[in-house]
């Protein structure tokens, strides 16, 4: 008997698996219809700004009902994957640049067409098109920029960052600027995936090839890009051992006054906005090339959509009407992917730091992060362990990089 | 795998105990007595037995089929057979994982029983405050991992930690703890007992409190000393609970995951990957949920032969009065 | 009283020690006192730093996590705490923990004592089997089952609903594990005599056995709250309405995409642990008044 009520529960299980690929019916746009919306942009402290958008939305079309769910970031990928494994995805769901070519390819998201797509920053808009086919759409973008302490620059008698700061002059400007016996360093920049394919692009060199499925960064290009990173570490920039890594330390040794540079995006604006001393940002200084990160969240329907209309419909209203730059605008909450620099104008006066202006100097040269079908996420971890590995000291930069490269060819060679 | 099973279980129920035939009942026939005995026993199982075949030994099942497919979660499951088992039986790394997570065990169980089972003596006797100081040693099994790696993080940091500094006043050079290959899983194994010896703690003090005090008191008259007492009464006595913590202790040791997660994440350099890890990455992150069902069984074969292991030994040490 | 001199009597003969003609033997015991007093609170502030920790952060406003902890808050105040209240439907993600741990709380303690009763007191064909089946069932890493679990509820029409939440809950091993081990050191002798008085199993499971397992039953009632109150993965995969969220799904929303308010996530923490804590204190005197009370032993 137990066996078969065992055997029962394991064909339930594997069935329910079995049937969850197809759910979707019929489409019915006529008539009033509900759509789900799984998000994590709103999560820690903009909920009820979204719920504004969602709102002004259901005015302008009332036959339309927004179900919205929040989930925090940090764990919205397992619940994402649990649910499109089930089938059980809602009709929106949030998305990062970096996933987008995975769930691209698996066909889990909907052709997204767009009524209006000079709305929109090009570059951002053109991200997340595959095939000259829009498949999501961005809702936000934030940018990493050069946070200088201007004390400290002061007290030096050195001149600060600009635009056309090279890695050279910051290289000499960090080393004039740490002073070991005080505990103040001249720089900071995390030795990460996420670093380390900006300085790539800023150098010159590729991360993958054109096929898309074999790394090209170990090439002197890389090869210098990697001895940049790393080099700073123990020279200019605090050791791992130091506690460099851990969370928040970069942010806090800024905010004590003990670090004069700082890569980092401009989400901690509001982290050292009390800060006292004088700070400002600058474009983050390239090598070869200007390139800076940025990161931008998209929205996608899903394939399964019951409603893909209106889905399409709030998705377009989600990332370019005039009411979500508005209330994106007065919150602070992340920066509207739209392209009227006009709109923006009064966050360029919304006080510290100064050069908000800096911020979208940036995206005239941008670097995005390089992104392959499969096997995404394992080629960001393997990267920054070896980044890391190097950054300690147990493999030389060219080493690290050959293993990088030996490791990541195996993941995403198709 | 079940005639594995069937052998051990030839062994469990070492302690058995069960009342005779039933004495002063009224005369039944047999047959209506036998009737009657099984919708006892099955009056008493099938609380149990439903939910848990239902919600665990089901998905057991899916999860065995999912072993033999290649499946990212997204596009629908493709059948390999038993490629994912061949697969991590010849890649080095599977073995590196397992001998890290029994490092881990090696490590991390002795520490947390001796100290466990001090921590339970000592909280055993008349001390005033008492059942505040065992609150108190409770704590760290209620605080998440989050907090406690953060602050074994800066009690362990190799530059300007509590333990380095200390070590350094008695002229000792401390090691790199969580920033060297070599130290990263000591500081794990560290960190996980000091939190769990609430857990052994709160285990063995209900055994203790279980034992006769009279019993002792008798062997105080015979002329037996401290050690005497704790090694030929209480340890005796406490051995069911001894004989729980570490078939428990064992079990949970192979699946250790958060305090990885939270500590080391697995580094540096992979140094401190453990299975339940590499198991969640293949799932939810790197889109490989066949290999993680298989990576998944190897587990459960190991553990399941180390607890038959630890079943067929108890007899020579488990004492159920 | 069973709870008082069992292993270390050290500190009992102390009082005696006391007096002005001192025996070597009660000065050996006065100094065994002395040390383990010592011992045992040094102990005590060692287990108690990472949450003094947690409690300073949590009432040091705007604080981020500083590289080397203060033993005082900065510049303490509320804040955190406030804002903890403002930013969650801080009274329904409690309340919906506290029901499912309430809940999960009772039937494990139901269907482990039955099953626990089986497995010790009614021998039956394949029991040590079936017993070994159960151990099994915690030889599995969740992270694998959930997928599959969550497809499972979803064909029961469960997924978002307390009880689609609750069922997995119901039945652990670790408890009729627990329970079974105590159960096998209750004397077959007392069951022999209830039995001649005419009881049958369920007399002797509720009037003979229950009552000399309460240490284990109170420390069972304990991890089981313990287990549902802080489990994380299975509530955030089954639950998404708002209105079902619980505690540690709403604590981690507090960690953001880019940043994180440490003093919010630190007041969160605080939070949490209050009521295990208080569990576990209220389950300690139920002990030992259950102990006493019996007058077994």
């Amino acid at each position: 008997m137990r066996t078969t009520a065992l055997a029962t529960a394991g064909i339930v299980a594997v069935a329910a698996l079995a049937l969850s690929g197809c759910s979707a019916d019929s489409a019915d746009e006529s008539g009033p219809v509900t759509i789900t919306y799984t998000n994590f942009i709103s999560n820690d402290g903009n909920e009820e700004n979204l719920q504004t958008i969602v709102d002004a939305f259901e005015k302008e079309n009332p036959d339309i009902t927004v179900e919205v769910t929040t989930l925090p970031y940090a764990d919205y990928g397992t619940a994402l994957q649990t649910d499109l494994a089930a089938g059980t995805v809602s009709d929106m769901f949030d998305i990062e640049y970096a996933n987008y070519a995975q769930y691209q390819a698996n066909g889990v998201l909907a052709e997204l067409p767009v009524a209006n797509p000079d709305a929109y920053r090009q570059s951002l808009l053109e991200a997340y098109q595959t095939d000259g086919t829009q498949y999501a759409l961005p809702s936000s973008f934030s940018t990493v920029v050069l946070y200088y302490n201007s004390d400290l620059f002061d007290a030096a008698g050195l001149d600060y960052p600009t635009a056309d700061w090279t890695w050279s002059d910051e290289q000499a400007a960090a080393e004039k600027l740490t002073d070991a016996a005080a505990g103040v360093w001249g720089d900071h920049q995390p030795v990460s995936f996420y670093e380390f394919y900006k300085v790539l692009a800023q150098n010159g060199g590729e991360f993958l090839d054109d096929s898309g499925t074999k790394v090209a960064f170990n090439s002197p290009e890389g090869i210098e890009a990697a001895q940049w990173l790393v080099g700073k570490s123990g020279t200019v920039m605090p050791t791992i051992e130091q506690g460099q890594g851990t969370p928040d330390f970069d942010t806090n040794l800024f905010k004590d006054g003990k670090l004069a540079m700082l890569h980092t995006g401009i989400w901690v604006f509001g982290a050292v906005a009390d800060v006292p001393f004088g700070w400002d940002i600058a474009v983050e200084p390239g090598n070869t090339e200007q390139a800076s990160a940025v990161f931008s969240n998209a929205v996608g329907v899903s394939s399964g959509s019951k409603h893909p209309e209106a889905a399409a419909k709030f998705a377009e209203f989600l990332t370019s009407s005039d009411t979500m730059v508005q209330t994106r605008l007065d919150s602070g909450w992340e920066l509207p992917p739209i392209s009227d620099e006009a709109a923006l104008a009064t966050y360029l006066e919304q006080g510290d730091p100064a050069n908000r202006q800096a911020v979208f100097d940036s995206l005239d040269g941008i670097a995005l992060p390089p992104v392959v079908a499969e096997g995404q996420q394992e080629m960001q971890d393997i990267m920054t362990e070896e980044l890391v590995e190097a950054q300690a000291g147990r493999k030389t930069v060219e080493e690290a990089l050959a293993s990088a490269e030996e490791r990541i060819n195996a993941v995403i060679g198709g | 795998m079940t005639a594995l099973l069937g052998e051990a279980a030839a062994d469990v129920g070492d302690g058995d105990r069960h009342v005779g035939a039933p004495v002063a009942r009224p005369p039944r026939t047999r047959r209506s007595r036998r009737i009657r005995y099984t919708l006892t026993v099955l009056a008493f199982l099938l609380p149990s037995a439903i939910p848990i075949v239902l919600f665990v030994l089901g998905p057991m099942v899916a999860a065995a089929w999912i072993s033999l497919t290649e499946w990212n979660l997204l596009s629908p499951a493709k059948w390999v057979g038993f490629e994912n088992y061949a697969n991590l039986l010849t890649d080095p790394e599977t073995a590196e994982i397992f001998l890290h997570t029994v490092y881990y065990i090696v490590g991390y169980l002795p520490l947390v029983y001796l100290g466990g089972l001090a921590i339970a003596l000592g909280l055993n006797t008349a001390l005033r405050g008492r059942t505040l100081l065992r609150g108190v040693y409770f704590l760290p099994v209620v605080t998440s991992w989050i907090v406690v790696a953060l602050v074994w993080r800066w009690l362990l940091n190799p530059v300007n930690g509590v333990v380095n500094t200390v070590l350094a006043f008695f002229g000792i050079e401390g090691p790199g703890w969580w920033a060297d290959p070599a130290w990263a899983m000591p500081s794990i194994i560290l960190a996980s007992a000091w939190k769990d010896l609430g857990f052994v703690m709160v285990i063995l003090l209900a055994g203790l409190q279980s034992i006769d005090p009279e019993l002792l008191d008798a062997a105080r008259v015979d002329g037996a000393g401290w050690w005497r007492r704790l090694f030929s009464v209480t340890l005796p006595l406490l051995s069911p609970a001894t004989f729980f913590v570490i078939v428990i202790s064992l079990i949970n040791g192979f699946q250790v995951f958060d305090q990885v997660y939270a500590m080391t994440g697995g580094g540096p350099g992979g140094a401190s990957q453990v299975v339940v890890q590499q198991i969640y990455d293949l799932t939810f992150r790197y889109g490989k949920a066949g290999e993680a069902s298989a990576l998944s069984w190897l587990l459960f074969i190991v553990i399941l032969a180390v607890t038959v292991v630890q079943i067929r030994g108890q007899r020579k040490w488990v004492n159920y009065g | 009283m069973a709870d008082t001199t069992t292993a270390v009597d050290g500190v009992a003969s102390g009082s005696r020690a006391r007096r002005p003609a001192r025996t070597p033997a009660a000065r050996a015991a006065l100094g065994r006192s002395i040390a383990l007093h010592v011992v045992i609170v040094v102990g005590a502030l060692l287990m108690f730093f990472p949450f003094y920790w947690t409690l300073v952060t949590s009432l040091s406003p705007g604080s981020g996590l500083t590289s080397t902890p203060s033993l005082l808050p900065a510049d303490p105040g509320l804040e955190a705490y406030v804002q903890l209240f403002s930013q969650l439907p801080f009274a329904r993600v409690v309340g919906n923990s506290l029901l499912l741990a309430v809940i999960t709380t009772l039937v494990q303690l139901v269907t482990s004592a039955t099953a626990a009763y089986a497995f010790s007191r009614l021998p039956f064909p394949g029991r040590t089997l079936v017993f070994g089946i159960y151990l099994a069932t915690m030889m599995i890493p969740l992270q694998v089952l959930v997928v599959p679990l969550f497809a499972e509820l979803k064909a029961f029409g469960l997924v978002d609903t307390y009880l689609g939440a609750l069922l997995p809950t119901f039945a652990a091993a670790f408890g009729i594990f627990l329970l079974r081990q105590a159960m096998n050191q209750v004397p077959v002798e007392l069951d022999e005599a209830a039995s001649i008085d005419g009881a049958g199993h369920f007399r002797i499971f509720w009037t003979v056995v229950l009552p000399n397992i309460r240490p284990a039953i109170a420390t069972l009632a304990v991890f089981a709250f313990m287990g549902s109150w802080n489990s994380f993965l299975w509530p955030l995969v089954v639950l998404r309405s708002p209105e079902l969220q619980t505690l540690p799904v709403a604590l981690a929303g507090l960690q953001g995409q880019y940043t994180t308010q440490w003093d919010i996530v630190m007041a969160g923490s605080v939070i949490s642990i209050l009521p295990m804590l208080a569990i576990y204190l209220f389950a300690q005197k139920y002990v030992i008044q259950g102990v006493a009370n019996t007058g077994l032993k």
